[in-house]
């Protein structure tokens, strides 16, 4: 461990300066109310430590959500070269394409309030939730989940489960190319196979947001947003398979590090050179859990949009249920930057970060071209959370904003903290009804555990990275 | 019980000690089956398990993972464990306990490398570990 020098660059940013085996700055965007919440943390050492990785290019950044993780922290991103770079399975995290996605409903809140409970119970019973949870009636065979790994949302598309005019509200189409389902374990197989269509435990979640407040009128209204509109939110991922494949290439990479002479400074950092044998190997596994995650975030839209034609009657089309947007959180890709006044390739890690392409981007749908992409911040389950655009200043963050509020609390001590309290009912006080599948995730995910995602999102927009579009506020949650 | 739960903001960490290696393996699993909720009193049925590292740390996670792995996906419930053989890079262990269609009460994603290092103080091995929730 080093000692680690700090700046403060300007009200949102503060510079960990080169020092000893860092092959480049850390650049942390935290405005001051972020920045107490940093103190406490190895989370700055973290940072520093991806900055020692081959390769790297540009600073090691760190998105104002960012928490102490393992190797890489929480809200870590980090370009590396793909000549000469590495590319890290710690660095993506095990749940891979872990992500959000936001469907709209053409539905106002005072439509929805009086059938809430009857609605969240259905979506309770619906869409399974909660420890090691599996879904039999998504279950697919052999030949056809090797389409789902290769395929993605696409694969749920042309099954019928989901529009194929929303695939461009999927971050990548809903595929991540150059998936090899040949190096995917059987072990992998084994434990994602059953879990496509499944929300999993954790800080996982579904939940129903009312629009409250309408920031960008122009913006909101190309995205479909009015105030008083129902949307969902979903936080899910690519479940065991995801776990898996990252435990299988950890182990290889360790090895690899090794074989490849490149110094760790944290054994959980453990990568290959991008375009080694090892590196290809493990692009090429991720790429098909980031692929279940799309498949699976897509799967549950669909038994969201059941649910309500089920409560409300109709289809969705009539109930005006679209998907906004669905991004990812936890991935690793291949994507071009100006770099130095040329264009490179490089390998992105994002880890608890998400994508925030600017207006006039290329790879944004045409839809979205004046407006930017829609950058999703999901909150804690009691307060808020918004709906940003990614914005021009995005560009020196590698086209990367936060992911959400961040974990402040560890699990331990929310758990201490709500010993004695009645978090349903406090909720239910604010209205917002929770069913949760384990009373003991609920207590590990009480609002205070996170940071307020307002000064993160105070952040993010300060430093030009998104602005804000509209601002959601929770009334009803299934908790994993 | 021979561990403690360690503060990590994102995840989970224990802490494991034992006064012999075999015992310090012993116990984390142990301490993964509590966490787990995959924990049983009574069942004999025996499952062998070799783990193989390139080193003791890499053979602490590895051997913690099979065990992960037999508990999440096969449903096994640990009641014992006993280190057979260990060498350095080698782990060869007899688990104890019985086969379920039970949930478990908390969901691993796997054990971490993220800061382990195994200590001998005083006559006691410890190792802290980094569980991802």
């Amino acid at each position: 461990m080093i000692a680690l020098k700090t700046r403060r660059i300007d009200p949102f940013r503060i510079e960990i300066e080169r020092s000893g085996a860092m092959r480049t700055t850390g650049l942390v965007y935290a405005n001051h109310a972020i920045e107490l919440t940093l103190e406490h943390d190895e989370v700055l050492q973290q940072v520093a430590n991806v900055a020692m990785l081959p390769g790297i290019i540009g600073p090691s950044l760190a998105m104002p959500d960012i928490h102490v993780g393992y190797g890489f922290p929480i809200g870590g991103v980090a370009a590396f070269s793909k000549e000469d770079g590495i590319i890290s399975p710690g660095g993506v995290g095990y749940d891979i394409n872990c992500g959000v996605c936001c469907m709209l409903t053409g539905l106002r809140i005072d439509q929805v309030r009086p059938r809430v409970e009857k609605l969240l119970a259905s979506l309770f019973n619906n869409v399974p939730s909660g420890v090691g949870s599996s879904n039999k009636g998504m279950a697919v065979g052999g030949k056809e989940f090797r389409q789902v790994l290769e395929k993605g949302a696409i694969w749920t598309a042309k099954k019928g489960y989901v529009p194929h005019d929303g695939l461009d509200a999927h971050e990548d189409g809903g595929c991540i190319e150059g998936a090899n389902p040949d190096a995917v374990s059987d072990r992998a197989i084994e434990r994602g196979r059953p879990q496509l269509g499944t929300l999993g435990s954790g800080n996982h979640f579904l939940e129903l947001d009312v629009v409250d407040l309408i920031i960008d009128s122009e913006k909101a209204k190309r995205f479909g947003l009015f105030e008083g509109q129902v949307v969902v939110q979903v936080h899910t991922g690519s479940r065991g398979l995801g776990h898996q494949v990252c435990d299988d290439y950890v182990h290889d990479m360790v090895a690899a590090s090794s074989r490849h002479d490149i110094s760790l400074p944290d054994r959980q950092l453990a990568c290959a050179p991008v375009m080694s044998k090892e590196g290809r190997a493990y692009f090429g596994a991720m790429a098909c859990a980031a692929n279940f995650a799309f498949a699976n975030r897509a799967l549950i839209t669909f038994l969201i949009r059941g649910t309500f034609e089920q409560v409300f009657g109709g289809s969705f089309e009539r109930l005006g249920m679209h998907l906004l947007y669905d991004c990812c959180h936890n991935i690793a890709k291949m994507e071009r930057i100006m770099w130095k006044g040329s264009q490179t390739e490089v390998c992105i890690h994002r880890k608890g970060a998400t994508r925030s392409l600017p207006p006039d981007d290329k790879r944004l749908p045409q839809r979205f071209r004046k407006t930017g992409q829609p950058v999703l911040v999901p909150g804690d389950m009691g307060r808020m959370s918004f709906i940003l655009a990614g914005a021009k200043g995005s560009s020196e963050t590698f086209f990367s904003a936060c992911h959400g509020a961040g974990r402040l609390l560890s699990r331990h001590e929310a758990k201490k903290r709500s010993k004695g309290r009645q978090i349903l009912e406090e909720l239910l006080r604010k209205d917002i009804h929770v069913m949760a599948a384990s009373r003991a995730t609920l207590a590990e995910e009480i609002p205070e555990a996170y940071k307020d995602v307002s000064d993160v999102v105070d952040t993010i927009t300060g430093a030009g990275i998104a602005t804000a579009v509209a601002r959601l506020i929770p009334f009803a949650l299934v908790k994993g | 019980m021979p561990y403690e739960l360690i503060d990590h903001t994102a995840d989970m960490g224990i802490r494991v000690s034992a006064p012999s290696m075999e015992g310090l393996f012993e116990e984390a699993a142990y301490a993964l089956a509590d966490i787990l909720g995959g924990r049983d009193g009574e069942g004999l049925q025996e499952v062998m398990v070799e783990s193989q590292g390139i080193d003791r740390v890499d053979l602490l996670v590895r051997w913690l993972q099979e065990i992960l792995y037999l508990i999440e996906v096969k449903g096994f419930r640990l009641r014992a464990a006993t280190i057979q053989g260990l060498t350095e890079t080698l782990a060869l262990g007899v688990l104890q306990g019985a086969y379920t269609a039970e949930p478990l009460t908390t969901e691993i994603k796997a054990v971490t490398y993220h800061n382990l290092d195994i200590t001998y103080i005083d006559n006691v091995f410890a190792v802290t570990i980094i569980l991802d929730r």
